[in-house]
C-alpha cells in the first residue's frame, strides 16, 4: 500500500516511517511542508496520506488545507490527519463532501500502533475514522437532546466506536461481546436515531457523524 | 492678494480638521474635535470680516494670521500648557480683527476726506489748497468704544489663561483620568500575565511534568526486569504508554486554555465557530468579520465569548445562546444572548470581571444586561483595528 507521509518535526516524521515500512507500507513520500504535501498528493495519488494538521510554512492548518484541497481535485483521495488537539471544526470540513476515505486522530493514537494502522488501511479503503475524542464531544452536544438521551450506555460505547470507524467485529472484541450482540446494539441505535439501517460499515459511519453533526 | 488670503485661512481650517481627525475611530473624536478647535476659530469669522469690510492693510492681514495659526495649531497640539499659548495668540487676532474695525470705522473703509479750502482764502495766497480729515481718530465716543472692547478682550484673555493652564481645564482633567486609568489596567494587565504564568508553572509542574518525571520511572524499572521478569516488564511499559498519552493530554488542556491552536489557525470567527460546535447548547452565529484583530485583542474576545458562554451554560441553564460579532468604525462588537434564568452579575462573578479585567488592557467594555428570570444579553466592545 503506496502511502504519503506529512509531519515537519523530523523526529516524527521518522518514526511514522519506519513504524509504517515495518507494517509493510510503502512510503512514496515524506514531506515536511504544506505546498510540497499538495504537490505529493496530486503527483503520486497515494493509497493514502497521513497528514499533520499544522505544518510549515504559515504553521497553521496548513497540512489540512492540503488534505481538502487535494480531495477537492482529487474526490474521495484517501486521507488520515493527525493533530496535537481535535477540533470539530476540522472533523466537519473533513466530513463535508461525504466522500469517506478520511481519518481524523489524536496524534498519540500513534502510540497504539496496531490500531493505528488499523485506522489507515480503514481510510484506505474507503472508511472513517474519527477520533474517540470528537465522538464524545459530539455525544456530549447532543446529550440533553433526544434521542440521543434515549440511548443506553451500552449503545453510546457502541456507537462511539462505530464512528470510529471500526468494524462489528471488532467492536465486539473491545467490547467483550458477542458480534450478534454488537448487530443487535447497531439496529437498535439506527432504530432509535430513525436512520435508515446500514450493513455497509463505511456507510453506517459516515450516517452516525452525519447524524450527530447536524 | 485677497484671494491667496483666502485660500490660506481655508487651507488652515482644513488641515486643522484632518490633524484633529487622527484620532477618527475613537468615540471621543467628535468633543475633541469641536473643543480643539474651539479658540482657534472664534476670531477667524471677525478677521475675514474685517477683511471683507477693509481690504488688506497690517491689521487686518494680522487678524487673519493670527487666527490662522491658532486654528492650525490648537487641535494639532491638544496638550495644556500650548493650548493656553494658543488661546493667547487666538485673542490676538481677535485684537487686530477689532483695531482692524477701529481704524475703519463704522462708516466704511478707511478714506480720506477732503474739501476744497477756497472759503478760507486769504487776500494774498491759499493757506492751503486742502484740510484733510481723518474720521474714525477723534470722534471720542469710538475711541471710548474701543478701548471698552480692547479691555474687555484683555481682560477675558487674562480671566481665560489660569483656567486653561490650572488643574481645571478640562485637558488636564482628562489626561490625570487617564494616565490613572492606564497606571490601573496596566497593573491589572502585567498582575494577570504574572498570574497567568504562575498558573502555566503549575499545571506544568503539576500535570506532564510529573507525568514525564514517572514515564521515566518506569522504563527505568522495566530496563532492569527485562532480564528477569520480561512480563511485569511490559506492564512497565505499557504503564510508561498510559502515562505519556495522558501527559499529552495535560498539555493539550494547558495550550488550549493559554492559546487556542483553532484561534491562532483561522482567527476569530471560526474559533468561536469551533466554541460553538463544543458547547452542549444550540448556539447561533452571526459572524461578520472582514479582517483579524491584533493577536492579543483577539485572545481576549476570544476568551471573553467562551467565558461568557461557559456560564451561560452553568449558571444560566439556557438552552439556546446567540453570538454576534461585528466590526464597525473601529470597534469590535460582540453580543452574546442566553434564554436562560438571568441574573448575572458582573461585580459577583469572578468570570466576568476576570473578561473585564482583560478587556480593560484593551480600553474594552464589558456591559451585562441580565434581570432576574433572563434573558441575558452580554456586550463587549474593544476599539481595535482589523488587519
Amino acid at each position: 500500500m503506496r502511502v504519503v507521509i506529512a509531519e515537519d518535526l523530523f523526529l516524527l516524521r521518522d518514526g511514522l516511517v519506519r513504524l509504517l515500512s515495518a507494517h509493510g507500507f510503502e512510503i512514496t513520500g515524506a514531506v515536511g511542508t504544506g505546498p510540497e504535501l499538495l504537490q505529493a498528493l496530486l503527483e503520486h495519488r497515494p493509497d493514502v496520506s497521513v497528514v499533520d494538521v499544522r505544518l510549515p510554512p504559515t504553521f497553521t492548518d496548513e497540512g489540512l488545507q492540503a488534505a481538502l484541497e487535494a480531495r477537492r481535485q482529487v474526490p474521495g483521495l484517501p486521507v488520515l490527519v493527525l493533530s496535537q488537539y481535535v477540533e470539530q471544526l476540522y472533523a466537519r470540513e473533513l466530513l463535508a463532501d461525504q466522500a469517506g476515505g478520511v481519518g481524523y486522530l489524536l496524534k498519540d493514537r500513534v502510540f497504539d500502533d496496531d490500531s493505528f494502522v488499523d485506522a489507515i488501511r480503514a481510510v484506505a479503503t474507503g472508511g472513517t475514522v474519527m477520533d474517540p475524542e470528537v465522538i464524545s464531544k459530539l455525544l456530549v452536544r447532543h446529550s440533553r437532546n433526544e434521542p440521543v438521551a434515549r440511548l443506553s450506555v451500552r449503545e453510546r460505547d457502541v456507537l462511539a466506536l462505530m464512528a470510529e470507524g471500526r468494524s462489528n467485529s471488532a467492536i465486539a472484541e473491545r467490547l467483550f461481546v458477542s458480534e450478534k450482540a454488537v448487530g443487535k446494539h447497531s439496529t437498535s441505535i439506527f432504530a432509535k436515531l430513525d436512520l435508515p439501517p446500514c450493513g455497509d460499515d463505511n456507510r453506517r459511519v459516515l450516517a452516525v457523524l452525519a447524524y450527530l453533526n447536524s | 492678494m485677497n484671494l491667496i488670503l483666502i485660500v490660506f485661512v481655508v487651507a488652515c481650517v482644513v488641515v486643522a480638521w484632518r490633524r484633529s481627525g487622527a484620532r477618527a475611530g475613537h468615540p471621543e473624536a467628535w468633543p475633541r474635535r469641536i473643543r480643539a478647535m474651539g479658540w482657534g476659530i472664534v476670531p477667524l469669522p471677525i478677521a475675514i470680516v474685517a477683511f471683507g469690510l477693509f481690504g488688506a492693510n497690517f491689521w487686518t492681514i494680522s487678524a487673519l494670521l493670527f487666527s490662522g495659526i491658532a486654528v492650525v495649531l490648537a487641535p494639532a497640539l491638544a496638550a495644556d500648557a500650548v493650548s493656553a499659548g494658543l488661546v493667547l495668540i487666538g485673542m490676538l487676532g481677535l485684537l487686530l480683527a477689532t483695531v482692524a474695525f477701529s481704524q475703519g470705522g463704522l462708516r466704511g473703509p478707511r478714506t480720506v476726506y477732503a474739501r476744497p479750502l477756497s472759503a478760507l482764502r486769504t487776500s494774498d495766497a491759499p493757506v492751503a489748497r486742502y484740510a484733510v480729515i481723518r474720521p474714525g481718530n477723534t470722534s471720542p465716543w469710538r475711541n471710548a468704544l474701543i478701548l471698552a472692547e480692547v479691555a474687555g478682550f484683555l481682560g477675558f484673555g487674562l480671566w481665560l489663561v489660569p483656567r486653561t493652564f490650572g488643574a481645571n481645564s478640562w485637558t488636564l482633567r482628562e489626561l490625570t483620568g487617564r494616565v490613572q486609568r492606564l497606571a490601573e489596567t496596566r497593573t491589572a494587565a502585567v498582575d494577570g500575565a504574572a498570574a497567568e504564568l504562575r498558573r502555566v508553572e503549575r499545571d506544568l509542574h503539576d500535570g506532564a511534568q510529573a507525568r514525564l518525571v514517572a514515564v521515566g520511572m518506569n522504563l527505568r524499572a522495566a530496563e532492569r526486569l527485562i532480564p528477569a521478569s520480561p512480563q511485569a516488564a511490559l506492564a512497565l511499559v505499557a504503564e510508561a504508554r498510559e502515562t505519556s498519552s495522558r501527559a499529552l493530554a495535560d498539555l493539550r488542556d494547558l495550550v488550549r486554555g493559554i492559546h487556542p491552536p483553532v484561534l491562532a489557525d483561522r482567527g476569530l470567527g471560526d474559533a468561536v465557530r469551533a466554541l460553538a460546535l463544543d458547547a452542549p447548547v444550540k448556539t447561533s452565529l452571526d459572524i461578520d468579520l472582514p479582517g483579524r484583530p491584533d493577536g492579543p485583542v483577539e485572545s481576549a474576545a476570544y476568551f471573553a465569548i467562551a467565558e461568557i458562554l461557559a456560564n451561560a451554560v452553568k449558571h444560566a441553564g439556557a438552552h439556546a445562546v446567540e453570538i454576534r460579532i461585528r466590526h464597525s468604525e473601529g470597534m469590535l462588537r460582540i453580543t452574546v444572548t442566553d434564554d436562560g434564568t438571568g441574573g448575572a452579575d458582573p461585580a459577583m462573578g469572578s468570570g466576568l470581571r476576570g473578561i473585564e479585567r482583560r478587556l480593560d488592557a484593551f480600553d474594552g467594555i464589558l456591559a451585562v444586561s441580565s434581570p432576574a428570570g433572563g434573558p441575558t444579553i452580554v456586550v463587549v466592545e474593544v476599539p481595535c483595528a482589523l488587519s
